[in-house]
């Protein structure tokens, strides 16, 4: 059917077509006049670092951004953009980055609201009309799940067939892998090559060399808003060029495994091996914690953190990682288990007296949880060196001002003056502010909960480079990402964690595929395993 | 410091629009602007003795409006400052009551603690419902001022009734003469020392100490400071109950000073005038001395029109009223650009 519709609308012209488009939210240039052509029938993927414009293309090309200069066509109709109906008629879809879904919807509701049809139905009906309709996109979706039900992996799934509901022969996904298990991704992309074989034209939008080797049929590099490369067809690629592609110059001055991590090539450092003798940072012993809203609560996490090491904590996101690091920072009471902090007992105590004794966190949301944007900086980076006193205490802020100044400065950061609000800051300035208040020489253990989000390569080398620092000095660090590239890169050891628990543990030389197992096996839904 | 003159020119501004908007109501009702203007300006700044009037009506509302800075700052919308305010003097009344006969040195003291103490427990209330149960401070503050109010003429009219009183007002007996801070009509060394008192205390407290600091961040982002170790909840109680016995001590200051005895329903829109000094102040403490005094000036002046100008004093009224809408409307205008920011 889908193939059908393709004929009618023209062979000759391109799927999309974006000609010099320029892009500008306020003073800033998300694209620059890129010109690009994508053939019908194909996997096209966009690649890119954090802040490249990857997004922001794929959002001109869904109509949802209209271009400050230049045109898009899709199959051969211009979009004026801004303008969903529009997009949606020209047969283009986008699936982003964070789902939208009603969870209290079943997947059959889903489809039936956003569907053309209007009138009266039973739920029979309609769950009948779209498990037909499912079976034949192949997606494995059961029309009578409800959202909240489902996991995340088939989330994507049901927003993916929310999108070819209009029957969009253009199919955007935006960085679809982000949120997935190596399994994981391995089955969307089958269910992308069968979307493929009923004639869609498909978009993906990753920042995974790996991964865009493994799925795509031409490769478009975007860096700093520019066009650099594309399409190219994939098979001429070799995982370095298309590593120099995304670095750009910058990339002959990296060491080679950051470099594999940074693009997703398949990251193969080995360090030390840590020191099996160092006395431990932190050690925790069956810590549980109540089941929350988010999920499942901790439950009997073993695990210990030696000084001079970096532990990484891998798993698909929502398995417990931010209940672990709030009941380190002890923001999440314990049911059960101990908590050692430098060797002193520390289950009951205060966040306040944790720091005391040598925690440091660099929180998951970088602007709620570390800073508060409104406030100047030099009062975001000196709450630290107030938390432990009175709250009489005199201050002289002239002083705090001159410390937090020394400490950007010696961090790099960029900013015009203390008083500045922290959000008029860059993401990567703004962490690199965390940084310079939770990493002082009195760390002990350092929480670092997705350090490098969203952040570009600058920001994620000075993040890595900190880390790695920290540990030369003798602090332990538990290291919180979803990147296992990343994990792998810069980790001594890595524990995976799956439904609140620690299910198992890795060390060099690393095995992708074992680890990828470790993420998806255990107590996983049933949902999951019964995808073909 | 041009940074700093831009919020002030821009309250300024503010001030003169309200003045318009003012203008052209007195217009609409056929009376002559210019006139009306003039004449609330010369009831403010130029009859005799305008200085200790102003600082008569200012001080008292300088006192409650820093208070209310300190919670508004740690982002607690304590609206309760009225209900503070009289549940100040109702207990200094009281404890005027039990003292009778000690000397005023002995006397005066107490009875201005009694009401701080006063102030601070109509704040405890909500302050608690707010951390332990997650309560609307601001219906909970508000419905605070009805209670406050009802238990004032509750006691005006009971235990602390004058017998000796016409019965037109409700009210308690006078307060020993030789215990008041002030005359009837003015103000006096002693108030415009505890007023100074209260305005260097609420700038040290706000600009130079942790409790300032931690505060100012907690009452724009209480997450970022809570995973920075900091006991938000004592925090929020603290400025709960500081801006409580502020609050009442403006009250006690009324009783033993100007008013000279508690009256049932007694400055009935002392704690909004004081919320709405602490947002034209744009929260700053030093900017709240000058802004109370304008509004001082403007209270005594609305006493003067009637004589004047044959208007009533709720002219008056329409001043505060305009000024608010234009303060507020500030703030609402900042509070969309911050949210568009964090976006």
């Amino acid at each position: 059917m889908k193939a059908e519709q393709h004929t009618e609308a023209g062979v000759t012209a391109p799927a999309l077509a974006a000609e010099a488009v320029t892009v500008r939210y306020g003073e800033v240039t998300a694209l620059s006049a890129v010109s690009t052509r994508f053939e019908p029938g194909r996997i096209h993927a966009v690649l890119g670092q954090n802040g490249a414009g990857k997004t922001t293309f794929a959002r001109v090309a869904a109509g949802l951004v209209p271009p400050a200069e230049g045109a898009v066509t899709v199959f051969g109709r211009r979009l004026a953009g801004g303008d969903v109906a529009e997009a949606r008629g020209a047969g283009v879809e986008l699936v982003h980055q964070s789902f939208a879904l009603p969870p209290s919807f079943t997947v059959a509701e889903v489809l039936q609201f956003v569907g053309p049809k209007a009138g009266l139905f039973t739920k029979r009906g309609i769950e009948r009309h779209w498990q037909r309709w499912l079976d034949g996109l192949g997606l494995g979706l059961d029309a009578r799940a409800r959202i909240r039900d489902l996991p995340i992996e088939m989330q994507q799934s049901a927003e993916i067939a929310r999108a070819m509901v209009s029957d969009a022969r253009l199919l955007i996904l935006d960085e679809p892998t982000a949120v997935l298990s190596p399994k994981g991704t391995e089955r969307l992309f089958a269910r992308v090559r069968e979307l493929k074989a009923q004639g869609v034209t498909i978009m993906l939008v990753l920042h995974k060399i790996r991964e865009v080797l493994a799925i795509a049929d031409t490769v478009t590099v975007l860096r700093g808003g520019e066009l650099v490369a594309g399409p190219v067809e994939a098979q001429d690629l070799t995982s370095e060029t298309l590593a120099e592609l995304i670095i750009g110059e910058a990339a002959a001055r990296l060491d080679a495994s950051d470099r594999a991590a940074l693009v997703g090539a398949g990251a193969q450092h080995q360090p030390d091996q840590g020191r099996p003798d160092a006395p431990p940072a932190v050690v925790l012993k069956g810590i549980s914690t109540a089941s929350n809203t988010r999920g499942n609560g901790l439950s009997e996490v073993d695990l210990t953190v030696r000084c001079g090491e970096i532990v990484g904590i891998a798993g698909v996101e929502g398995n417990g990682q931010r209940e672990l690091v709030a009941a380190i920072a002890g923001l999440e009471p314990l049911t059960a288990g101990e908590i050692s902090l430098a060797d002193q007992r520390m289950e009951t105590a205060s966040l306040a007296a944790r720091r005391e004794a040598g925690l440091r966190i660099i929180p998951f949301e970088r602007n709620v949880e570390g800073l508060s944007l409104s406030s100047p900086l030099w009062e975001n980076w000196g709450a630290a060196q107030l938390v432990g006193g009175s709250l009489l205490a005199s201050v002289r802020p002239r002083n705090l001002q001159r410390s937090a100044e020394a400490a950007f400065q010696a961090w790099d950061v960029v900013f015009s003056n203390t008083a500045q609000p922290a959000g008029s800051l860059s993401g990567g300035n703004a962490q690199k502010v965390i940084l310079s208040r939770e990493m002082d020489p009195g760390a002990k253990l350092i929480l670092a909960a997705q350090p490098t989000r969203g952040l570009d390569i600058g920001a994620t080398m000075a993040v890595w480079k900190a880390l790695r620092q920290a540990r030369g000095e003798g602090a332990g660090i538990l290291l919180v990402s979803s990147d296992l590239d990343e994990l792998f890169d810069i980790c001594d050891r890595v524990a995976v964690m799956v439904s609140g628990r620690v299910v198992a543990e890795f060390a060099p030389p690393w095995d992708l595929k074992a680890v990828g197992r470790a993420m998806t096996a255990a107590g996983q839904q049933p949902a999951l395993e019964a995808v073909p | 410091m041009s940074g700093r003159l831009v919020p002030v020119l821009q309250t300024g501004a503010f001030i003169v629009l309200a003045l318009v908007l003012c203008s052209l109501i007195f217009l609409s009702v056929g009376l002559s602007a210019t006139g009306t203007l003039s004449a609330i300006i010369d009831g403010a700044f130029f009859r005799p003795n305008a200085l200790n009037h102003i600082l008569r009506w200012g001080l008292p509302l300088l006192i409650t409006a820093v208070g209310v800075i300190i919670s508004f700052r740690a982002g607690y919308f304590n609206i309760g400052a009225q209900g503070q305010f009289y549940l100040g003097a109702i207990c200094a009344a009281f404890a005027a009551e039990w003292l009778r006969g000690s000397p005023a040195l002995v006397a005066v003291p107490i009875c201005l603690l009694a009401g701080m103490a006063g102030g601070a427990l109509w704040a405890l209330w909500p302050a608690l419902l707010r951390v332990k149960a997650g309560a609307d401070e601001v219906i909970t503050t508000m419905m605070g001022n009805f209670i406050a109010a009802q238990f004032l003429v509750h006691v005006t009219s009971g235990p602390l009734k004058d017998p000796a009183g016409s019965g037109q007002q409700a009210s308690s007996r006078p307060i020993d003469a030789a215990w008041r801070i002030s005359e009837s009509t003015g103000s006096s060394p002693i108030i415009i020392a505890i007023a100074a008192l209260v305005v260097v205390f609420g700038w040290w407290l706000v600009n130079r100490t942790s409790f300032g600091i931690l505060s100012g961040l907690a009452g724009r982002n209480p997450v970022m400071v809570t995973w920075q170790g900091a006991k938000v909840q004592r925090i929020a109680i603290s400025a709960f109950l500081l801006s409580g016995a502020l609050a009442g001590l403006a009250g006690s200051v009324e009783l033993m000073g100007p008013n000279g005895r508690l009256a049932s329903g007694f400055l009935p829109d002392h704690g909004f005038t004081a919320i709405l000094i602490a947002l034209v102040a744009g929260m700053s403490v030093i900017a709240a001395t000058l802004v109370a005094l304008f509004f001082g000036a403007l209270t005594s002046s609305g006493l003067w029109l009637p004589i004047m100008t044959g208007l009533p004093s709720a002219a008056i009224d329409i001043i505060h009223a305009s000024i608010a809408l234009f303060i507020t409307a500030k703030a609402g205008a900042l509070r969309g650009l911050l949210s568009w920011f964090r976006r």
